[in-house]
């Protein structure tokens, strides 16, 4: 077989992928049916049953629903009965998590089709709770505040200025909403306009800083569940063109919060740009804004959106200021960023970060529908990030076609 | 007075009296004002479990003003419209305590928008407009038929309907040579369609009259699905239960000797860092290793107690207090502070005294952030608490 990847034994292709209609609220059906409507569509997408999945990867985010084994229960929606079961869970990064354990799981040989499914029924527990005791328990679960930061919306005012860093993540904004707009299984669509945006840095509400309740993401009801099959299993069982998974990377740090000194003199490198840097050579992209064709990025806020565009493509200076203010980020421009909507606009945390590969494959296959980006989609780049500040970077193909990388 | 979903502005303040809880009202003592654009204002106070609402435009001292336009106050206030959606727009604003208005929501049982039942009239024409929609063909296989419908009354009229090589159309009209003639009163018709009358009551009283084919006049409930009105009284769904649950749980949890250094050294006002012998940066509170070099770090430094302020989480949201569970009371301040001795990233974090967040400027690069020092608490056990806060150093 054609070794197209440095650590894969065989190439590996997603074949099927569903997601559930995101809203605030699913009240109308308890976990494993909210699972199962997922299930079911990947299962439809793929054109197969239950009886060809080998191995199911399940996950969300500890405590936010408080239920020890959610995969036990689950099992009525997963239906993982008489196979093997795997539960994962590394906080945001969970579904990116999956993705990539499903990918491995495949490669590897040890399986041929792999189911990976995440979920959040974030309405069922407390999010703030569950975020809070992500923290070390003999100190700074005492001073944590959740997910909620002002850091970023500092770091970016006190770089490009008051009025042009809080314009452009307003602008961001609206145009993450202009994208959920067109995608029906987005949870929260304002139909907010540009000429709104005066209106909105001054008037939406503040949490922390200068981070307001426009900026952050939403609290979803979700899930998806995304099949990878080997090289052979697609070519035979999928009815879809496989869209290939040519490599994915994760970079964790400690757990502390010592990079606020706000120092120039002792810089903090984050672990998106040692992510990107990393993943970018071993594949010989020298260019990603050039190769990549859309991009689904784990963006919890708008102003960590707007920031970092800079980390993932490796830019200088205001540039990546400047492709937001261009609009360059939207459906049909240069680097279309989140046609789906985004995190902001749909957050069931446990399948998130599941969300950004399902939506990249989707768009390379040109399966969007309203949200399809026009003209060709060759190359994806998917994004996750969770925990103290924590990477997952997928890259997925229409092609078999890249070089042989060079070994260091 | 313009309506939004058929409700005014007025209806949402005339109810309050009537959708009041006192039960959920209990040792609040607060008012709560209202804006509604181009409609006025409105002034709720509450008081030892009553309740008053007035239109005035005296909101003076109340611990939160919403403002809002008509269409979004009534559609949140009915469910039509997502309040946070709302406030995360900004169509919907409150200037004062936010946490203190959400005591209101379940101060009041939900406005319902009272519901009109249809006249007898706008039933007779929706049970015959969905007549075709309601036809259901593999049951009428091999019917020809011709059904006429003389209902009497004001607001009666008359139809025919034709049964057809498994098709069904309606006009208005009675056909000259129908299969099967229905003659009734409007109000009975209505009646046998809603399940309010049985179709024997009314043959045997002689208020309804079949003529022609009557065994056609049995099929009827076969061929039609039965009418569900779209307005008016709705048949009962069934209740989707949601569970509700408390967990509640005791932990306690080892510090080890390295954490219990620290702890045991704010006991006496003392904060230790400890130092890692490679890189030799400082590590607050102390940690068992340094995660980078992934060397035992063994040598402690007394660092601070004052030092500079290098960012602020200046905080409007109420967050829970995970030690308690219990709303922090906002705005509060978690400061990142870097302690005399410490540089860089060696910042340790804390809150500022409340009633002075306002005066904290934050460091930059080399330029300082403004100088604070810890408030110890009397009684010192070796927590996070033995810090009250930092203030600023003046």
């Amino acid at each position: 077989m054609d070794m197209k990847s440095r650590k894969k034994r065989r190439n590996v292709g997603v074949i099927g992928v569903g997601q559930t209609k995101h809203s605030s609220h699913r009240e109308d059906v308890n976990q494993p049916e909210m699972v199962f409507e997922a299930v079911r569509e990947a299962l439809d997408d793929a054109g197969i049953s239950m009886d060809d999945i080998d191995c199911v990867v399940h996950g969300n985010m500890e405590l936010f629903e408080m239920i020890h084994q959610p995969d036990l229960w689950h099992e009525l929606g997963t239906g993982s009965l008489g196979k093997t079961a795997f539960r994962l869970t590394t906080g945001g990064t969970t579904g990116a998590t999956l993705f990539c354990a499903a990918d491995n799981l495949v490669a590897s040989g040890m399986y041929d089709v792999v189911m990976a499914i995440g979920f959040e029924k974030l309405q069922e527990g407390n999010t703030t709770a569950g975020i809070t005791n992500m923290a070390d328990p003999l100190w700074t679960r005492n001073l944590q505040t959740g997910a909620l930061t002002g850091t970023c919306a500092y770091d970016v005012i006190q770089e490009f200025g008051e009025e042009r860093a809080k314009r452009a993540s307003m602008m961001y904004r609206v145009i993450m909403d202009k994208h959920a707009m067109l995608n029906p299984k987005a949870h929260r669509q304002f139909g907010l306009e540009f000429d709104q945006i005066d209106y909105l840095m001054e008037h939406s509400a503040k949490l922390v800083g200068e981070l307001r309740i426009i900026h952050m993401c939403s609290q979803s009801d979700g899930a998806c569940a995304v099949i990878l099959a080997s090289e052979d299993k697609a070519a035979k069982l999928g009815k879809k063109p496989p869209v290939w998974v040519r490599d994915h990377i994760t970079i964790h740090r400690e757990e502390t919060f010592n990079i606020l000194g706000y120092d120039n003199r002792y810089p903090v490198e984050m672990t998106h740009k040692v992510a990107a840097r990393e993943l970018y050579r071993r594949n010989g992209i020298t260019n990603p804004l050039e190769y990549f064709d859309v991009f689904e990025m784990y963006d919890p806020s708008s102003w960590w959106g707007l920031d970092w565009i800079r980390d993932f493509f490796m830019l200088e200076g205001d540039e990546h200021l400047r492709l937001v203010e261009n609009k360059e980020i939207m459906i049909g421009g240069r680097m279309p960023i989140n046609p789906s909507g985004g995190v902001i606009a749909t957050n069931p945390i446990g399948a998130t970060a599941l969300i950004r590969p399902a939506e990249a494959v989707l768009q390379i296959r040109g399966d969007a529908g309203p949200h399809q980006i026009p003209g060709p989609v060759r190359h994806g780049l998917a994004s996750g990030f969770g925990g103290t500040m924590w990477t997952v970077l997928i890259m997925l193909e229409k092609d078999l076609d890249w070089e042989q990388e060079s070994r260091p | 007075m313009s309506e939004t979903f058929g409700v005014k502005v007025e209806d949402i303040f005339g109810t309050m009296p009537d959708r009041f809880r006192p039960e959920a009202a209990k040792g609040i003592d607060a008012s709560y004002g209202y804006r509604i654009t181009g409609r006025g204002s409105w002034r709720l106070t509450v008081r030892n479990g009553t309740m008053t609402i007035e239109r005035t435009d005296a909101l003076e001292g109340c611990v939160a003003i919403t403002t809002a336009d008509p269409d979004t106050f009534v559609g949140v206030n009915i469910g039509k419209v997502d309040g946070m959606a709302a406030l995360t727009t900004g169509k919907l604003r409150v200037e004062g305590d936010l946490m203190a208005l959400g005591a209101t929501t379940k101060m009041f049982k939900k406005y319902v928008t009272p519901k009109k039942e249809p006249s007898i009239g706008e039933y007779i024409l929706d049970m015959f407009g969905t007549l075709e929609k309601r036809f259901k063909p593999e049951a009428a296989a091999g019917l020809d038929m011709t059904i006429a419908y003389d209902i009497g009354g004001s607001e009666g009229g008359k139809w025919t309907v034709t049964i057809r090589e498994g098709t069904c159309t309606v006009t208005e009209g009675l056909a000259a040579e129908p299969t099967l003639t229905i003659m009734v009163n409007a109000k009975d018709w209505v009646d046998l369609m809603l399940g309010r009358v049985e179709a024997m009551t009314l043959l045997s009283t002689g208020r309804a009259r079949f003529e022609g084919d009557l065994s056609l006049a049995m099929k009827l409930g076969e061929i039609f699905a039965p009418y569900r009105p779209s307005a008016g009284a709705q048949p009962e769904e069934q209740e989707l239960v949601v569970l509700k649950k408390i967990i509640s749980v005791n932990q306690r949890f080892a510090t080890g000797p390295v954490m219990g250094k620290f702890l045991n050294g704010l006991k006496e006002k003392k904060i230790f860092a400890n130092k890692c012998p490679r890189c030799k940066r400082l590590q607050i509170p102390p940690r068992e290793i340094c995660a980078e070099c992934r060397v035992r770090v063994e040598e402690f430094v007394e660092v601070g107690p004052k030092g500079n302020v290098r960012m602020l989480e200046y905080t409007y949201y109420a967050s829970p207090d995970p030690l308690t569970g219990e709303t922090r009371e906002t705005p509060y301040g978690t400061a990142y502070i870097l302690l005399d001795g410490c540089k860089g990233q060696e910042v340790f974090a804390h809150f500022i005294r409340p009633d002075q967040l306002d005066r904290i400027q934050l460091g930059w690069n080399e330029r300082k952030g403004t100088i604070v020092r810890p408030v110890w608490a009397e009684e010192r056990t070796g927590s996070v608490h033995d810090i009250k806060y930092f203030e600023i150093d003046e």
